[in-house]
């Protein structure tokens, strides 16, 4: 059956739709204090003492490793670093009875001050004994340079607070042994990843483990990584050799998954007076939480490397910092550092435009690459002058110039092409089945996967099976994030599908469908892509206020390079679901947290994410330079989550006449004063 | 989130609830709807021995128009209420804060019973039958009482319900001819309950106010009365001047608290704001009649 | 040691039987017991609307009700709409035609309440469409190829009519 329709009859097959028999449901005691020593457990079936592994950072933020003080123990080794981080499992073969049993275990804590505030966590105390500094990166980019004394100088703190992921089917897993091998179900963007994420950790032979996809309820970067809680379900499934089952709770993804953005910037843009930027000058400092296993070791670097935006900028020194704080590990969420880095470099661009009373895109017009050219932080920065000429004209600005409720977002786009991706097709009894290394998580790749089998084989659609990641049926992979998949995982498969059209073509002269649906075959691909590809876009919002305060979103237009267009309904649904969450990142989404360290938001709906009412209708345009892979198409998952903020942010600024430099916008700020 | 365990009966007539009741008194809580207990219970914030449904309990469901009032069973849900034509001609204070209670399928469960017992201050009809001066049937041990809405929220989740007694009915009188309310409630963004709401109910004769009640959600530990800003509505003619004032008074005899919601002043600053709104909306509508 | 109770339950048309815990939600009840796995749940706090069945004629959240409380109530889960038929019922048609899903976890609970909205009222406007769905989250489609898909469901039904026959308890209004 196809995708569309098993879904819309309810018979998806997610992690938690799995039953076998003799399962057994996990659960985790988790620490009520952001910082403190463990005195005393009781009552909890696993405690570090027999489960001592460590998470190893995996997917989208995957680095080299951290120090290893800093590495995120699967259950607390003596002290716990955040509200939610586990301390100890529980089990039962009743998921009632397991919740129980969470409340039946007793820690004992001897609480210490939290360190809360990124920035204070760089005068504070080391958080741990032994490490030298709080800073677990720091890190220049780009050359000190002397600014014109002419010049003026737009000085800004930026701060794009945390979000949760929140994808609506929350990270779960199912693990089972026989004795020799591990199979484990997961709701994932990579089962490779946390194929060798498992491996590492539990120290097994790769080839003992089999990671199998399920349908995946959304993920949005989150679903990338490997868990404490993932590793201890394995060891339980090993230990007890019965399937186990762990299912996060709401509560348990605000508190422990791991969340993104938490980045503050603090910036000085440099320019001419007739507008040319001349220089950047500061500091991005990324929330980095109480371990790593997430991406703040990356997150910094990649940001301050795109704070050219899309523009030439001559010189830049920008320090790059990721700091220990008493929160969960930063993780990636839709953008993973794209959304931070442009909405520092076009909040400053906005506040040069109003220091010189210039029109905003005017401002960006004149400073847009004219030429691509590599900027002194180390990015690639493609020429843009001209797709910017084209989306003045495609979003209409000329109408808005002049209104006060008008915001604008010129960015940049960089595809994590680096890598390249995997697939398989295997043409067995007259039917294709189709294995990727990016694993769909809600981008519906079954769609455009069909198409161009159809395109290159010209197989009807409905003898495609378009299957979920399986390392046992795909050698290797990669991943579903940074809107590589149409890019890499489209050009796999087109490559593949080139590769068993060769063979037909060899073995019976030419390739006929006849021949390919009446044989066996079966082919690998890894398209090997090593190179950082990028794409340009712009969003236009306008706004009304109402007179609370509360800002009402009446347009949200987009216009984006996305090459050729694999399939326009999925393009439309990525820019509307990405739009979304970018006015959630503006207006209401926010993981806050009080000055001990103690989270404030206990439901999906206090975590800001918006339901229809809240959110207009979406308009886009596509502006269509093909990309150079086989698919020449290019990436756009990530680009509404940049250019949204941005955009919308200006537009409320225009209209409230206050200065925005934080996200989320909170309410009180833009209550508007009352005449007495 | 699942709920720990309890006992769970679910009689058929009001006197075995009440039977059940009195035989657990402190551990057995009535359970209506459900929307805002088990959402309790499967956080694990409240740990209740024996819930007692009224589930099966028949004839608690009805909106029904009778010589001085309209009646409302207890199990009646929030969406019969909103969309009653009744309840939208007679009270439309009631009909506002039913539009926007929680949201359509929570409204399709929640019921009113539910919704007072509960005595949350950030429920919202609490409010409404205060301002709508409406009474609320208890029967218990003793038969059958009737305590009027303005004394019947004592506390935060405290009622003036004994603990065998239960909510069975809201009756809500008819109001003079020229009588009109409204609900204002202001959310923040995706937030479950509001920064602040307000219920307003007029009557007026002539170019004057003859009746005033206001009442207010989520800004002080009870749902409850704000006497002195109805004191300068009362009698008088509701000009701009009038109502700022008013409103004023409401937002400062609030007690309303720092949390996530919003600081103190935010709060009585919307509370303020809504309050105005209110009015004015409701004198519109009972100008209207 | 709590006594467990006994219900019953139609559910999709077949009356369920069985003894219970008193704290299993129905939602559990309908997953676990009954094995209608259609039914999601996403939030725990009655937030998401993953769960939502039609229970006695009206959406409502599964999470958050308890299976004995349904116990006498005919609920339909998204496996009830189309359930015998090989076709699709013009409401799931219609989000398939529309790209009204991406990921398909909310999608259940979105068709149900469309569902129960499309039996409800005619002629329906983006603005009530968004409100009656506004206790249903979606993450991943921003919401515009549900509206879209609603309005084209919205269209079916009123073609095609209504091929369940077992709900008859949800008034037509126009």
């Amino acid at each position: 059956m196809e995708l569309s329709e098993k879904l819309v009859r309810g018979e998806g097959r997610f992690v938690d739709d799995i039953q076998m028999p003799g399962m057994l449901y996990l659960g985790f005691a988790r620490s009520q204090y952001a910082r403190a020593k463990i005195l005393k457990i009781s009552g909890a079936q696993l405690t570090h003492k027999e489960v001592n592994f460590e998470v190893v950072e995996v997917g989208e933020g995957a680095t080299t490793g951290g120090p290893a003080a800093l590495s995120h123990p699967v259950l607390a080794n003596g002290h716990v670093g955040y509200v939610g981080q586990p301390v100890a499992a529980v089990y039962s073969d009743d998921r009632y009875v397991a919740e129980d049993l969470i409340d039946s275990v007793e820690i004992e804590y001897e609480p210490m001050k939290a360190i809360v505030d990124p920035e204070d966590s760089l005068k504070r105390e080391v958080m741990y004994p032994g490490v030298k500094s709080n800073a677990i990166v720091d890190r220049y980019f780009g050359k000190e340079f002397t600014p014109d004394p002419s010049d003026i100088v737009i000085e800004r703190k930026i701060i794009n607070r945390r979000i949760a992921t929140n994808p609506i089917e929350p990270r779960g897993i199912v693990a089972a042994y026989d004795g020799h091998k591990l199979t484990v179900w997961v709701s994932t963007q990579s089962a490779h990843s946390i194929k060798g994420g498992l491996s590492e950790a539990l120290k097994m032979e790769p080839d003992r483990i089999r990671v199998v996809q399920v349908d995946t309820g959304g993920a949005f970067g989150l679903k990338g990584g490997l868990f404490p809680e993932y590793v201890v379900a394995c060891y339980l499934a090993m230990k007890e050799r019965r399937p186990v089952k762990w299912i996060e709770t709401r509560r348990e993804h605000l508190l422990a998954s791991r969340p993104g953005r938490g980045v503050v910037a603090n910036l000085k843009l440099y320019a001419k007076k007739d507008g040319t930027i001349t220089g950047l000058k500061g500091e991005v400092i990324v929330d980095n939480g109480a371990f790593t296993g997430g991406s703040g070791e990356f997150s910094p670097m990649f940001i301050a490397r795109q704070l050219a935006g899309a523009y030439y900028l001559p010189n830049a020194y920008v320090r790059a910092v990721s700091v220990l704080t008493n929160k969960a590990p930063q993780g990636p969420y839709r953008g993973a550092g794209r959304p931070e880095a442009m909405y520092f470099i076009e909040r400053l661009m906005d506040g040069l435009a109003d220091k010189l009373k210039m029109d905003p895109v005017a401002l960006r017009l004149i400073n847009a690459a004219k030429e691509t050219y590599t900027s002194p932080l180390g990015m690639q920065v493609e020429k843009s002058r001209q797709f910017l000429e084209s989306a003045i004209k495609e979003l209409n600005y000329e109408k808005y110039r002049d209104r006060e409720n008008v915001g604008f977002a010129f960015l940049i786009l960089y595809h994590a092409t680096a890598g390249g991706e995997s697939a398989r097709i295997k043409v067995e009894n007259g039917r294709l089945k189709v294995w990727t290394g990016g694993n769909a998580h809600g981008q519906r790749h079954d769609i455009f996967i069909k198409t161009l089998l159809k395109e290159e084989l010209g197989v009807p659609e409905d003898i495609v099976d378009v299957l979920k990641g399986d390392t046992d049926q795909l050698e290797d992979g990669v991943g579903a994030w940074g809107s590589r998949s149409s890019m890499v995982l489209s050009s796999a498969v087109i490559v593949a599908a080139g590769k068993i059209k060769e063979q037909i073509g060899k073995k019976h002269g030419k390739y006929t469908l006849k021949a390919l649906l009446e044989g066996k075959w079966d082919e690998y691909e890894f398209f090997k892509y090593d190179k950082t590809e990028s794409s340009l876009g712009a969003n236009l919002v306008t706004v009304d206020m109402d007179s609370y305060g509360r800002v009402i979103v009446k347009e949200c237009l987009s216009y984006y390079d996305i090459g050729r267009i694999l399939d326009l309904d999925n393009a439309k649904g990525q820019n509307a679901g990405g739009a979304v969450q970018g006015i959630g990142q503006t207006l209401s989404e926010e993981l806050a947290f009080d000055e001990d360290g103690l989270p404030l938001i206990t439901s999906i709906s206090d975590a800001g994410v918006l339901s229809a009412d809240l959110v207009p209708k979406f308009g886009i345009k596509f502006h269509k330079s093909e990309s150079p892979l086989p698919s020449k198409a290019k990436g756009i998952g990530e680009a509404p989550t940049i250019g949204v903020p941005i955009a919308l942010s200006r537009a409320i600024e225009k209209a409230t006449g206050k200065l925005i430099v934080e996200t989320p916008i909170r309410p009180e700020y833009l209550l508007p004063e009352e005449k007495a | 989130m699942n709920p720990p365990a309890f006992e769970y009966f679910a009689p058929t007539g009001i006197d075995e609830v009440i039977d059940i009741l009195a035989k657990y008194p402190g551990e057995a809580k009535i359970l209506a709807g459900g929307q805002s207990l088990i959402p309790l219970l499967k956080a694990r914030i409240s740990s209740i021995p024996y819930l007692v449904s009224l589930s099966e309990v028949k004839g608690l469901s009805y909106v029904d128009e009778g010589k001085e009032g309209v009646r409302i069973g207890a199990m009646t849900v929030d969406s019969d209420i909103e969309n009653s034509e009744l309840i939208r001609k007679k009270f439309p204070v009631l009909h506002d804060a039913t539009e926007q209670l929680a949201d359509p399928l929570v409204r399709n469960v929640g019921t009113i019973g539910g919704n007072l017992s509960h005595a949350d201050p950030a429920n919202d009809l609490p409010a409404v039958m205060i301002a709508l001066d409406a009474r609320i049937s208890v029967q218990g041990r003793n038969g059958l009482r009737e305590i009027k809405a303005r004394d019947f929220f004592l506390d935060t989740f405290t009622t003036a319900l004994e603990a065998e007694e239960v909510l069975t009915e809201v009756t809500i009188p008819f109001w003079g001819k020229r009588s009109g309310g409204a609900y204002v409630k202001f959310k923040k963004n995706t937030w479950n309950f509001s920064v602040a709401a307000v219920a307003v109910q007029l009557e007026l004769e002539g170019n004057k106010c003859t009746r005033a009640n206001i009442a207010t959600t989520s800004v002080s530990a009870k749902s409850g009365r704000m006497e002195s800003a109805e004191k300068i509505l009362a009698g008088k003619e509701l000009t701009h001047e009038v109502i700022s004032k008013a409103a004023s008074e409401v937002a400062a005899s609030a007690q309303p608290t720092s949390d996530p919601y919003g600081t103190e002043d935010y709060k009585r600053e919307i509370l303020k704001r809504i309050t105005r709104e209110a009015i004015r909306k409701a004198l519109s509508r009972a100008g209207e009649n | 040691m709590v006594s467990k109770k006994h219900i019953s339950i139609t559910v999709n048309g077949e009356a369920k039987e069985t003894e219970v815990e008193p704290r299993m939600l129905l939602a559990h009840f309908l997953r676990e017991v009954v094995g209608l796995t259609g039914t999601h749940i996403g939030c725990d706090t009655t937030n998401c609307g993953a769960c939502t069945v039609i229970m006695d004629g009206k959406a409502v959240k599964s999470c958050t009700i308890l299976a004995v409380q349904a116990n006498g109530k005919k609920v339909m889960t998204i496996e009830g709409l189309s359930k015998g038929r090989e076709k699709l019922h013009p409401v799931q048609q219609s989000f398939v035609d529309k790209h009204g899903l991406q990921c398909g976890y909310c999608t259940s609970g979105m068709i149900l309440t469309s569902y129960w909205l499309l039996k409800n009222r005619k002629n329906v406007t983006d603005e009530e469409i968004r409100a009656a769905i506004s206790g249903n989250l979606c993450r991943c489609t921003g919401y515009d190829n549900i509206v879209e898909s609603i309005k084209d469901a919205s269209k079916k039904m009123e073609e095609e009519g209504d091929p369940i026959e077992e709900h008859p308890e949800i008034k037509v209004r126009a």
